[in-house]
């Protein structure tokens, strides 16, 4: 009586599970994020992130990287390192203190469309049998500096394998890298790499900006 | 006979499909080297060292511009190169470069006139 109950359960389940799998329903990018396509923003302002993961260092990783993702779907996006110095001369260090900041100021100070702001949930090592993984996860969105409208919005976890995908080895980056005396710089060559990796794939679902040649033609591109 | 015709013009076909290129990776819209990697290194040593290696890859990016679907100097690049002259005390070939930024990428403007005023009036 027991097996049948327990038969009848997993058929069930296996029922659900194959309906749902296929009742799921698809987005497209101008389904979800329909404020991209009305407002058109083209340059963004890159925040430093706030850091909720163990690593310390992911803010300086994320920030070395963020923005070639960005430029190459399209967008200006205004230079980290100056934009850094510029806010460090008002006073702002505190990446909470930023992120309370008046929108429309990053379009007065700037000359910003819209601002991008992050949160690292995750920057870590998981280890899975001889598989050593390194996870990051986080979420992000994309707010106008004019109308304070949320623009984009995404939440990711990103697995970057670790197990013979040492990009950083190869081309000009290698050569540097062979010059490198310390192991802590080396490390950072990974991570950058890293980095740049999980960042390319946290913005996959933005619409393409208008420096690529698809701008504003991808509103039907479904979302994965 | 029609055989020995026929062998001239199969071996240029073989040898032209074993010419077919592979098919290539379309460029990238940027072209970009490593600075990613000397500005993360440069933040963790502040060196003058670490600063010549972060000029020079942003000077390569922008010499190899041209190896790019948009021929263009990434956005930012400039501005970066602007950066460091400022680290090294050379406002003039700061303002140069925020100049730059600006006529290749008007989304700049605002920022970089507020940059160019700030070393004319430190001057």
């Amino acid at each position: 009586m027991i097996r049948i109950q327990v038969i009848t359960f997993f058929t069930l389940a296996s029922v659900i599970l194959f309906t749902s799998a296929y009742a799921e329903e698809i987005f497209t990018k101008g389904d979800l994020f329909p404020n991209m396509y009305s407002e058109q923003p083209r340059s963004i302002l890159v925040l430093p992130p706030i850091n909720k993961s163990t690593n310390p260092a992911a803010p300086e990783y994320y920030m070395a990287t963020i923005a070639i993702p960005l430029t190459l779907t399209g967008y200006y996006v205004f230079p980290v390192e100056l934009v850094s110095e510029m806010l460090k001369q008002e006073n702002i260090y505190d990446t909470d203190l930023l992120y309370t900041r008046p929108l429309n100021t990053f379009g007065e100070d700037f000359g910003a469309d819209a601002v991008l702001y992050t949160r690292i949930k995750k920057w870590g090592m998981t280890h899975t049998g001889l598989l050593s993984r390194l996870l990051i996860s986080f979420d992000a969105a994309i707010v106008s500096t004019n109308t304070s409208e949320q623009l984009w919005k995404e939440s990711r976890t990103v697995m970057v394998d670790l197990s013979g995908e040492n990009t950083s080895t190869t081309g000009s980056a290698g050569l540097l890298i062979k010059s490198m005396t310390t192991d802590a710089d080396s490390v950072a060559a990974d991570s950058v790499s890293y980095a740049h990796k999980a960042n390319s794939r946290l913005i996959e679902s933005l619409p393409f900006g208008p420096y690529h040649e698809n701008y504003l033609q991808d509103q039907e591109i479904e979302v994965k | 006979m029609q055989c020995k015709m026929l062998l001239p013009a199969v071996s240029v076909f073989m040898i032209s499909a074993c010419a077919q290129p592979v098919p290539q990776q379309p460029l990238p819209l940027y072209h970009y080297e490593d600075s990613s990697l000397t500005y993360c290194l440069y933040k963790a040593h502040m060196t003058n060292e670490s600063l010549l290696n972060f000029h020079n890859s942003i000077e390569r990016t922008i010499e190899r511009a041209e190896q790019s679907r948009s021929g263009r100097v990434p956005p930012g690049m400039y501005a970066n190169l602007g950066y460091i002259y400022l680290q090294s005390g050379k406002s003039k070939e700061a303002i140069t470069v925020f100049k730059k930024e600006k006529t290749f990428y008007p989304e700049s403007t605002h920022f970089m006139d507020k940059m160019i005023k700030k070393i004319e009036g430190e001057k």
